[in-house]
C-alpha cells in the first residue's frame, strides 16, 4: 500500500559505531509521526534509511510510494530559481503546460506569488522552507520526511511555519515523517510522537496525540503531551541534574 | 543625488591619480634624471601611438596576442573543467594524477619555452602551448578542490528526485562549481596574458610582446611605453570581461554568502 | 534561465574567437597570394643588425623580380634562430660563424655558404675613460653578446697580443640593445658588439670607439649564411638564387648606402638616421664585398673557438664551408 512505511529490527553500524540498534516502527498511510531524541542519536540516519541514502546493517526497511525529503536549510539548489527548484519535483510530467499549471498552483499554495523568478539566497528563511515543502508535495509524493526543518528560523517563524505545514498537509495529505529537537514543534503537529534513547538509538516511548490538527502551542493537548516527553526525557523541572 | 556623486567621484579621483602621475613623469624627463634616449617624454609616446596606430601595427600585434591568449586559454578551459571534475569524483584519478598535475602547476610555463619553439617553431601554435599550460593545470585543480566541496545534501535531493548520472553532472555538479571556477578564469586569464606577453617577447615575430622587444632592439623607447600602456588596457579589459561571468544570476549565489 | 546565460557565453565566445581568428589570418589577403605561389619561395632569418643588412634589401629587391622570392624574418636572438632551425622550420638564416660551427658540431646539417658583411663592429668603451687599449681596461666590466660569437674570440685573441689575462678583465654576456644604455648608466665599462649598437652609444655621447674592426684583425667576420643541408640537395637553385641575391644587394648597399639606410630601416625598426651614420661615418666602417669566406679564415675561427672551449673538437672546413653557390660575376641588384 503506498505511503506506508515499516522498519523491522533495523541496525545501523558506521565502522564501529553503532547508531541504531534493533529498531522497529509501522507507520500507516496519512500518519503523521514526530522522531526526538538526544541529540546525535541517530534520528536523520532513520531518514536516510527511509530515503534510500543509507542501507541497514541488518534487518529490512520496507517503504511504499515516493519518498521526498526537506532540509534544515540549503536543501533547495541555489542556483536554480523558486521556479526551477519547484519543476525539480514535477520532472515525471512530460507536458509543459500541465507542469507550468502545477507550479503556478503550488506558488499559490504556498502564497511567494511575485517571487516565482527569484534565488533561494534572495528569500528569507522561512520562504525558503516553503518553497522546499512544495517541492516535496509537487507531482503527488507518497512521503513527507522532514529534517529540522524549522530549526534555523527564529521562533516567531516557526509558530508560523508550523500552521502553514499543518495547512499544507491538510490540502495535500501525506504520510509524514518529523525529526525535531523541538518538542513543542512535536506535540503541535504530530499524532504519534516516538521518542529515541541515547545511541544506539531504539524506542523508549511513544505518545499518541489524537486532538486534530490545527492546534496550538497553549492548547491542553500539547501542553500536556509536552510534559510527558520531556519527563521521559529526563529534563523535566530540574531532574537533568539528579539523573546525571 | 548621492549615487551621483559617487559616480563623479569613481571618475574624477582615479583621473586625478593618472593626472598626477603624468606630471611626475614629466617632471623626472625635465629634470633630466635619466638620459634622454632611456626615459621618453609623454608627448612622444603620443606621437610614437599616432605613428603605431597609422601603420595598422598596433591593431595587428594586439590581434595577434589576444587571439593566441583567447585559443589557448579555451583549450585549456575545455579540457582543464572535465579533468577536474573527473579527477574530484573519482578517487583512484585523484591518488594517480594529483601529484603529477601538482608538479606542473609548479613549473613556470616559459621555462617550457625552449621546447614550445623546437616542437612549434616560432608563432601561434607555440604561444598557445605555453598559454595552454599556464591555465590547464591550475583549472584542473581548482574544479577538483571544488567538486570536494560540494555539500552531499545536493546529491541527495538530485538521488531523491530522481536525476539520473548526466543530469547529476549537468544539474548539480556543474552548477555547484561555477562560482569558484569562474574565480579560477579570471585569475589564470590574467596569468595567460602575463605568459603569452612573456612568450611572444623571446619567441614571437608578431604579437604585443614581440613589439617591445622590438622596440627594445630598435632603441625605441618610446614605442616600448606605447606597447605597455596597450599591454596593460587589454590585461584589464579582459578581466572586466570575465567580471561579467560573475553577474550571471545563476552564480550570484556564490559570490553572495 | 541557465540554459539562456551558457548559451549567450557560448556564442559570444565563439562569436569574439571568430572573429580574432579572421583578423588575425586575414583570409582574404591569401586571394592574391596564389600567383606568387607558383614562384619559389624561401624564408631567411636574419636579425636587426647592421651586420645582416644585406637580407632585407635582398627581400625587397625580389619583391619585384622574377627570381625566387625571399622573404626575411626577423627574430630578436639567436638561441631563437638556433631553435627554429633545429624545428626544421626555418633553412636559411644569417648566424654568428661560431654558433654555426656549434650547431654542426651538434649534429645540425647546415652548411656555410656566403658571408653577410665584413668588418661592422667596434670595441667602444666609456667617453670619460682615458683608456687607449686593453690594458687600460684591467679590472673593468665588458660587455659581448654571446660566448659565441666572433667578438669573443677575437678580443681574448687581441688582450693575448697585449699580455692581458683573461682574468684581468671582467666579461658579462648582455643583449646587444641594452648595451648602449648599460654603457651609459656606468653599469659596463666597455663592450664589443656589431652595428648598429655601437654607433648609438657613439651618437648619444655616451661612448667612443677604442678599436674599429678592422683594427684588430682587417676583414673581420662576424655573420655567416648558413644554410641546411636539405635545401641544397633538393632546392639548389634556390640557395644558388640566394646567394647571388646576397651578393648583388651587397654590391648594391656597398655603393649606394644612403639609399640603403631608407631601405632597410622599416625592416630593422631603427632610426634611419642612426643606420645612415653606421653605413657612412666612416664608410669603410663596414663593408659588404668580399664575402667569399676563405678556408684559412675560417679555420683560424674554429681553431680560436676550439681553445676558447666552444667547440669540442677541430672542425673540418671543407664540410662546412660551401662555397659553389657564388657567382663568378657580382653586379649590384637594380634597385630604383
Amino acid at each position: 500500500m503506498t505511503g506506508c512505511l515499516e522498519l523491522t529490527n533495523v541496525s545501523v553500524s558506521f565502522e564501529a559505531v553503532e547508531v541504531i540498534r534493533e529498531l522497529s516502527l509501522a507507520i500507516v498511510q496519512g500518519e503523521f509521526v514526530a522522531v526526538v531524541g538526544p541529540s546525535g542519536c541517530g534520528k536523520t540516519t532513520l531518514l536516510n534509511l527511509v530515503a534510500g541514502f543509507e542501507r541497514p546493517s541488518s534487518g529490512s526497511v520496507e517503504c511504499h510510494g515516493q519518498v521526498r525529503m526537506v532540509y534544515q536549510e540549503d536543501g533547495l539548489f541555489p542556483w536554480a530559481t523558486v521556479t526551477e527548484n519547484i519543476a525539480l519535483g514535477l520532472r515525471h510530467i512530460g507536458d509543459r503546460r500541465e507542469r507550468k499549471r502545477q507550479i503556478g498552483d503550488l506558488l499559490r499554495l504556498i502564497r511567494i506569488e511575485g517571487f516565482e523568478h527569484h534565488y533561494p539566497r534572495q528569500l528569507s528563511g522561512g520562504m525558503r522552507q516553503l518553497v522546499e515543502l512544495a517541492r516535496a508535495l509537487a507531482g503527488g509524493s507518497d512521503v513527507l520526511l522532514m529534517d529540522e526543518p524549522f530549526s534555523a528560523l527564529d521562533y516567531l517563524t516557526r509558530l508560523r511555519m508550523r500552521n502553514e505545514l499543518a495547512r499544507l498537509l491538510s490540502e495535500m495529505p501525506r504520510t509524514a515523517v518529523l525529526v525535531t529537537h523541538d518538542i513543542e514543534e512535536a506535540a503541535q503537529l504530530a499524532d504519534r510522537v516516538v521518542v529515541l534513547t541515547q545511541r544506539p538509538a531504539r524506542i523508549r516511548h511513544e505518545f499518541t496525540i489524537s486532538t486534530p490538527r490545527p492546534r496550538e502551542p497553549t492548547d491542553f493537548a500539547v501542553v500536556d503531551a509536552v510534559r510527558r516527553i520531556l519527563a521521559e526525557l529526563d529534563v523535566e523541572s530540574g531532574t537533568e541534574a539528579s539523573t546525571k | 543625488m548621492k549615487e551621483n556623486t559617487n559616480t563623479a567621484r569613481a571618475l574624477l579621483l582615479p583621473a586625478l591619480v593618472a593626472a598626477i602621475f603624468i606630471a611626475l613623469w614629466t617632471a623626472i624627463w625635465r629634470a633630466g634624471v635619466f638620459h634622454q634616449s632611456a626615459f621618453p617624454s609623454p608627448l612622444a609616446v603620443v606621437r610614437g601611438f599616432g605613428l603605431e596606430v597609422a601603420t595598422g601595427r598596433l591593431l595587428n600585434d594586439s590581434v595577434t596576442s589576444l587571439f593566441r591568449v583567447t585559443c589557448g586559454f579555451l583549450l585549456a578551459v575545455a579540457l582543464g573543467i572535465p579533468a577536474g571534475v573527473w579527477m574530484g569524483q573519482k578517487l583512484s584519478a585523484r591518488l594517480a594524477f594529483l601529484p603529477m598535475t601538482n608538479f606542473f602547476r609548479n613549473l613556470s610555463p616559459l621555462a617550457w619555452m625552449p621546447f614550445a619553439i623546437l616542437w612549434f617553431g616560432v608563432g601561434d601554435a607555440a604561444a598557445m602551448f605555453l598559454i595552454f599550460l599556464s591555465v590547464f593545470f591550475p583549472v584542473v585543480l581548482a574544479t577538483m578542490a571544488a567538486v570536494g566541496t560540494i555539500p552531499l545534501v545536493y546529491f541527495h535531493v538530485a538521488q531523491n528526485y530522481g536525476l539520473r548520472r548526466f543530469e547529476k553532472l549537468t544539474r548539480v555538479t556543474l552548477p555547484a562549481i561555477m562560482p569558484q571556477v569562474i574565480t579560477t578564469l579570471r585569475v589564470t586569464a590574467g596569468v595567460a596574458w602575463l605568459v603569452d606577453v612573456a612568450a611572444e617577447m623571446i619567441a614571437g615575430r608578431d604579437g604585443l610582446g614581440f613589439a617591445v622587444m622590438d622596440a627594445r632592439n630598435g632603441l625605441r623607447t618610446d614605442l616600448l611605453v606605447v606597447e605597455m600602456i596597450v599591454i596593460g588596457i587589454i590585461g584589464v579589459l579582459i578581466d572586466r570581461l570575465l567580471v561579467q561571468l560573475t553577474n550571471v544570476p545563476s552564480v550570484r549565489w556564490g559570490y553572495e554568502r | 534561465m541557465r540554459q539562456y546565460y551558457a548559451a549567450r557565453w557560448i556564442v559570444g565566445t565563439v562569436l569574439f574567437t571568430a572573429v580574432l581568428g579572421v583578423l588575425r589570418y586575414e583570409p582574404w589577403k591569401h586571394e592574391g597570394a596564389r600567383d606568387v605561389a607558383a614562384r619559389q619561395q624561401l624564408t631567411v632569418g636574419f636579425l636587426p643588425v647592421t651586420c645582416h643588412l644585406t637580407c632585407p634589401v635582398t627581400d625587397f629587391a625580389t619583391r619585384t623580380s622574377r627570381m625566387t622570392k625571399f622573404v626575411s624574418q626577423r627574430f630578436n636572438d639567436f638561441p631563437t634562430v638556433v631553435e627554429t632551425m633545429k624545428a626544421g622550420r626555418l633553412d636559411a638564416s644569417f648566424l654568428i660563424a661560431p654558433l654555426a660551427m656549434k650547431l654542426r658540431e651538434q649534429g645540425l646539417p647546415v652548411k656555410i655558404l656566403y658571408l653577410g658583411h665584413r668588418d661592422g663592429s667596434e670595441v667602444m668603451v666609456r667617453r670619460d675613460l682615458p683608456a687607449t687599449s686593453l690594458r687600460d681596461l684591467r679590472g673593468k666590466v665588458f660587455a659581448i653578446p654571446s660566448i659565441y660569437s666572433n667578438q669573443n674570440l677575437v678580443i681574448h685573441k687581441l688582450m693575448e697580443d697585449q699580455g692581458v689575462k683573461p682574468s684581468e678583465i671582467r666579461f658579462v654576456e648582455m643583449a646587444p640593445p641594452d648595451m648602449p644604455e648599460a654603457l651609459a648608466s656606468k653599469a659596463i665599462d666597455a663592450y664589443f658588439v656589431g652595428e648598429p649598437y655601437c654607433a648609438k652609444a657613439e651618437l648619444d655621447g655616451s661612448g667612443k670607439v677604442l678599436y674599429y674592426a678592422k683594427d684588430i684583425w682587417p676583414h673581420f667576420i662576424s655573420c655567416v649564411l648558413v644554410v641546411n643541408e636539405k635545401l641544397i640537395r633538393e632546392r639548389p637553385d634556390v640557395a644558388r638564387d640566394l646567394v647571388r641575391g646576397i651578393a648583388e644587394s651587397g654590391e648594391w648597399a656597398e655603393t649606394h648606402r644612403v639609399r640603403a639606410a631608407s631601405v632597410v630601416a622599416p625592416y630593422f625598426r631603427q632610426d634611419e638616421a642612426l643606420i645612415r651614420h653606421v653605413l657612412t661615418e666612416p664608410p669603410d666602417r663596414v663593408s659588404y664585398r668580399m664575402l667569399n669566406p676563405t678556408d684559412v679564415e675560417m679555420q683560424e675561427i674554429a681553431d680560436m673557438a676550439l681553445r676558447a672551449g666552444i667547440l669540442e673538437k677541430r672542425a673540418d672546413i671543407r664540410h662546412l664551408v660551401d662555397r659553389s653557390f657564388i657567382p663568378d660575376t657580382i653586379r649590384a641588384v637594380d634597385i630604383r
